[in-house]
């Protein structure tokens, strides 16, 4: 990433609010293509609630957020989301095959391009899983795979930003590590910018550019003696 | 009992209906007996059937003496209310507006229902004439009325237990219809579920209480099973209108401009 790529997302002075009681306000952040920046705060300061936001599943308390210099109701909600992609902490998937899980948001009007199998098989096989678990019931898989087949189903939409909320709470380390390398990988070669909320300062420092600490609003560049501000580490 | 009129419809006085609760007696009885727990909830609901029965036929028949359209309105929104009132407190979750939202629904399925029948299919001269009206009307109430709970509550909790599916659906860039679409035909299949059951079994298993009571009344049976089938589909009809009719108004109130499901209007009571 140089700053000389191309400015994705920008945040302008977003307050987060939950229930009336304003979590931040006067957040501004901008996240340039190929860009990885880790969000890190205790928990209750919104960062899911950030998230959540950005991916307009629910309203910041003020402020406004423009992808590539529009916003989200000139792009279209579901044209955004589409290129903006939530993969939420817990995985979600509807009860039938791996395969019709990831085909299934082929399926819908903002789709734009058509599910290609080969390469959620090279992705499964990224995240050291392989192409037997497509004909498998999704929910009958334990939690860590499918929150894996959750971020492949993300990837193969082939969106502009992937906003990830703590993508490795159900892996193990090996699994974890093929995770960060796939998502480093995705953003050299794809171009793919991602916010990642994470506990984990040593996953913040791996992997992200950029570390925001939500309960100062700083952002600095990820250093080795980066430590989350709830003190964590792995 | 000798009391068979001329054109062969029966009449019951009080001694008749007297036997009759002798039968609810006797399960009263064996209720106590056996001390299943049921007679008091059996007199009270034989109680209440008996009164609420007589008053409705009390009104009907003032009613009827007078075809008066004022009044006919006046009786068919009472009708409504009730039954709006009845459809939303069977639902254990509700929101803001769903009693008005089960009222129109009511009042659309419920009139344009009725109308097709009396004005269009058996060509009553007014439509309204409310010898025909208001008995149809009660039928399309009630069937819809069970209908719209059934959707209503099967809807909310879906909404409510699955909203991380609506808003996974959401995230990946499906329209609020798109990730609607499945909990809506699901709760709509669901209330229609007593309606399709009764149609697949009527004359098998069970005969509707309004062609035995043609018969009863010494009609011809093809006749009475004419009439039947066209209260069978005006009932069908009625209840799916009411059941489609709840699910979108109540999509509408949920999804709003900017495809987000705003579960929090959502109240459990």
């Amino acid at each position: 990433m140089s700053e000389h790529d191309a400015l994705l997302l920008e945040l302008k002075n977003i307050s987060v609010a939950v229930e009336d009681k304003t979590l931040f306000s006067g957040l501004d952040l901008d996240l340039r293509s190929g860009e990885i920046i880790a969000v890190c705060a205790p928990s209750g300061y919104g960062k899911t609630s950030l998230l959540r936001a950005i991916a307009g599943l629910s309203d910041f308390a003020s402020g406004e957020v423009l992808l590539r210099g529009k916003t989200p109701f000139e792009t279209g909600w579901p044209c955004y989301r589409r290129r903006v992609v939530l993969l939420d902490q817990k995985p979600v998937l509807f009860d039938m095959s791996v395969r019709e899980n990831l085909s299934r948001v082929f399926n819908y009007k903002s789709a734009s391009n058509a599910f290609d199998e080969s390469r959620a098989i090279e992705l499964l096989y990224r995240l050291g899983m392989n192409e037997d678990v497509l004909d498998k019931n999704a929910r009958s898989l334990s939690v860590g795979e499918q929150q894996r087949v959750c971020l492949v189903r993300a990837l193969i939409i082939d969106p502009q930003v992937l906003l990830m909320d703590e993508p490795s709470s159900a892996l193990d380390e090996k699994s974890e590590s093929k995770l960060e390398e796939l998502i480093r990988f995705e953003a050299s070669s794809r171009k793919l910018a991602a916010l990642v909320v994470t506990h984990k300062s040593t996953q913040a420092e791996r992997f992200a550019d950029k570390k925001l600490n939500l309960e100062t609003l700083n952002l600095s560049p990820c250093a080795s003696d980066c430590v989350c501000p709830d003190g964590r580490t792995q | 009992m000798n009391n068979m009129l001329s054109q062969g419809a029966m009449h019951l006085d009080a001694f008749d209906i007297a036997i009759a609760a002798l039968l609810v007696l006797v399960a009263g009885v064996v209720s106590l007996v056996l001390k299943l727990g049921l007679e008091r909830r059996l007199l009270l609901a034989s109680i209440r059937t008996v009164v609420q029965l007589f008053l409705i036929g009390y009104v009907l028949r003032y009613v009827f003496r007078f075809e008066n359209l004022p009044l006919v309105l006046a009786v068919v929104t009472l009708m409504v209310l009730a039954a709006a009132r009845a459809s939303v407190r069977r639902s254990s979750r509700k929101y803001s507006g769903v009693y008005f939202n089960s009222f129109i629904i009511l009042v659309l399925s419920g009139m344009l229902t009725s109308y097709s029948v009396t004005g269009v299919i058996i060509g009553v001269d007014p439509w309204y004439k409310t010898q025909y009206m208001i008995p149809l009307l009660g039928m399309i109430l009630g069937n819809s009325l069970t209908g719209i709970s059934l959707t209503l509550d099967y809807l909310l909790e879906s909404l409510s237990e699955r909203r991380n599916e609506v808003e996974t659906e959401l995230a990946m860039g499906a329209t609020k219809w798109e990730a609607a679409r499945a909990p809506l035909a699901d709760a709509v299949r669901r209330g229609m579920i007593p309606v399709i059951n009764s149609m697949m079994v009527v004359g098998i298993v069970s005969l509707p209480g309004m062609m035995t009571g043609q018969i009863l009344q010494g009609a011809d049976p093809v006749q009475a099973v004419r009439y039947q089938i066209v209260v069978m589909f005006m009932i069908a009809a009625a209840t799916s209108g009411g059941c489609m009719g709840i699910a979108l108004l109540t999509y509408k109130k949920l999804f709003n401009a900017r495809h987000q499901l705003d579960y929090r209007l959502i109240e459990k009571r």
